[in-house]
């Protein structure tokens, strides 16, 4: 399903000076798959997420999605990408204010070339995630944990082939995170793939997979049962 | 992309800060509220416009003695016209239909019984009637039998009426005119008022005989008014009584005249004049409304656009194209800047509707239906040219930078 190979990525600094922030990652990713990237901060899991997530581009490699070299995308077709096969779940939510919980899981709709009923697909989206009872309020007069509980169906509403969760209980007390982690389990047993960036080893715990990275490479890779 | 909910989206934002929406509209309320006013004044003025010339008489051509710019009968000094003159134009110059030279003295005492007033005194001929184009409402004008006469008759205008009667049937009464015993014959239909304000109906016409050796004692006479064949040939005659009396009045070229010659399309020159310079003053205030307003609403855009970086970002990761956004950002300034239109059209109308009862009618002005055409294109085309800018700006954000900020 993801197939990266020989993936770096290099920004060049306003000083001119060149910082390779991926340095050759090759990665193999199948459906239904959890998997967990860990790596120390500014250690290259963002820019690895943003890449699998169609919003940033390699310096160079391959990346196959579902098949597509998306690597070789203009910008409107990526757009197109990421509206179909991905959702986003953010460290810090990203939901938009004075907007109900129903419309801000209809956003990824808007941008789709389909017409779909998008009041039907959004609700559906809110009781997979436990919140069909609070369709109609606004981010302020909800918790962190039922927040990213929307931001989580507005994931799930395109229905993607992957889920890539940005540390997402990282702005969380614990009870919230473990409300959070225990959708991510039900996703999980339900079939969807994920990946989730964290550097908390107990949330790792919870995937099928682990992988460790460091100074731009993965230096580990290991599975587990579930 | 649902257009539908894009709008609704926009509307949302706008909706979110009022005071902001409110000061982004104001420029251009300002400013499509003049381009309203301008328009129905503009609009009032041509309708005034054509009421004087047709007061004045689509085809009439008047000759004035005197010389300068202004309009109206001359004073009693002005001896420079003669009935000479006139025979000389009706001979001459072709093309007129009727001729009805006169003696007019302005502002004279009229008396009946115990009721005086100041009126104009109009010595006219027969033509009066079809030179004016001015029938007498009841009674009769005097006839060539009067005129050889000298007899002593009078048609009395409408204000004349009004100003000396309560309700006792003018016609066959007497009155004095600078203390002459008249006999009224007539009365005027009502004219209303000439192209330079003064009311038409506060006239009494006498047979030019009797003006001139009765009343008035002077050879001379103050006016001719010509009525020509075809409205065509209006400037035609002006220009050919002009050219014959130069020639008559021995005028060298580069001195001023002794007479004045105005014709419809003259007056209606002169009307238009004096609500031009009004109309531009009012255009600059517009556009340079339009052009402040565009500009604020650019840069509260933008400061918008900063804001609103992180959204920007998400929707570019739930899959908005570059378009999208741009026409997202495009779509809310448009929508600001055409409220904005909406509310000036309406501002504008009640301005316009105010005008002429604030000016007690001096200054006309007509609502109608092209002030929303014209603030619809104006206020959404300053919408789209001051969103553009920004609007591009939130297109070309990288997502990544955009997410985190």
């Amino acid at each position: 399903m993801i197939e990266l190979k020989d993936i770096t990525k290099t920004y060049r600094k306003s000083g001119g000076m060149e910082v390779k922030v991926l340095q050759g990652v090759s990665l193999k990713i199948k459906k239904g798959e959890y998997v967990a990237i860990m790596a120390p901060s500014g250690m290259g899991k963002s820019t690895l997420m943003n890449i699998i997530g169609c919003l940033d581009k390699p310096s160079t490699g391959e990346y196959r999605l579902d098949g597509i070299e998306v690597d070789k995308m203009d910008d409107d077709s990526l757009s197109s990408v990421r509206n179909k096969k991905i959702g986003f779940v953010f460290q810090s939510f990203h939901l938009l204010a004075r907007t109900t919980a129903l419309e801000n899981v209809q956003l990824p709709l808007i941008y789709s070339t389909e017409e779909l009923d998008m009041n039907a697909l959004a609700a559906t989206a809110l009781e997979e995630v436990g919140l069909g009872d609070r369709m109609h309020y606004v981010p302020s007069e909800l918790s962190g944990g039922q927040q990213q509980r929307v931001a989580i169906a507005r994931s799930l509403v395109n229905d993607p082939s992957i889920l890539l969760a940005d540390e997402p209980t990282g702005n969380l007390d614990t009870a919230s995170s473990t409300e959070v982690m225990s959708i991510f389990d039900k996703l999980h047993k339900d079939g969807r793939t994920i990946v989730m960036v964290t550097h908390s080893d107990e949330i790792a715990l919870r995937a099928s997979r682990v992988i460790r990275m460091r100074d731009g490479k993965i230096v580990s890779d290991e599975r587990r049962a579930a | 992309m649902k257009q539908a909910k894009t709008v609704k989206l926009a509307l949302r934002a706008i909706g979110m800060n009022k005071m902001r929406a409110f000061l982004m509209m104001l420029g251009v309320i300002i400013g499509i509220t003049t381009l309203t006013v301008i328009v129905s004044v503009g609009k009032g003025a041509s309708a005034k416009v054509m009421k004087t010339v047709q007061n004045f008489g689509a085809n009439a051509v008047m000759v004035f003695a005197g010389g300068g710019k202004v309009m109206g009968p001359p004073d009693e000094k002005t001896n420079t016209l003669t009935l000479e003159d006139a025979q000389a134009v009706m001979q001459e110059v072709k093309g007129i239909r009727s001729m009805d030279p006169a003696l007019i003295r302005l502002g004279r005492t009229v008396k009946y019984e115990e009721n005086n007033t100041n009126t104009v005194i109009y010595g006219g001929t027969t033509n009066y009637g079809d030179a004016w184009e001015w029938s007498a409402e009841s009674g009769d004008y005097f006839t060539e039998e009067d005129m050889a006469g000298m007899a002593r008759v009078a048609v009395i205008g409408k204000t004349v009426v009004d100003d000396l009667y309560d309700k006792t049937d003018p016609i066959g009464t007497n009155i004095k005119i600078e203390n002459v015993n008249f006999k009224v014959i007539g009365v005027l239909g009502p004219r209303g008022t000439s192209p330079m304000g003064m009311d038409m109906d506060n006239r009494i016409v006498i047979p030019y005989t009797t003006a001139s050796r009765r009343v008035f004692n002077t050879p001379y006479i103050s006016i001719i008014r010509i009525a020509a064949a075809d409205s065509n040939q209006v400037e035609k005659i002006e220009n050919d009584v002009a050219a014959l009396l130069k020639e008559r009045h021995h005028i060298q070229s580069g001195f001023p005249e002794d007479y004045r010659v105005r014709g419809a399309s003259s007056v209606s020159k002169m009307a238009k004049g004096m609500m031009g310079t009004l109309n531009l003053f009012l255009g600059l205030v517009s556009l340079i409304s339009l052009v402040v307003g565009g500009i604020v609403v650019m840069n509260i855009m933008l400061i918008s656009v900063g804001e609103r970086v992180n959204e920007i970002g998400l929707r570019r990761a739930v899959g908005a194209r570059k378009k999208d956004i741009r026409n997202q950002f495009l779509i809310e300034s448009s929508l600001i800047t055409l409220m904005g239109g909406i509310i000036g059209v309406l501002v504008g109308l009640v301005v316009a509707v105010l005008i002429p009862i604030m000016s007690k009618g001096k200054m006309p002005a007509m609502p109608s239906w092209e002030p929303f055409v014209l603030g619809f294109i104006f206020s959404v085309l300053v919408g789209i040219l001051a969103g553009i800018h920004p609007a591009k700006k939130a297109a070309e954000m990288d997502p990544v930078v955009a997410l985190k900020g």
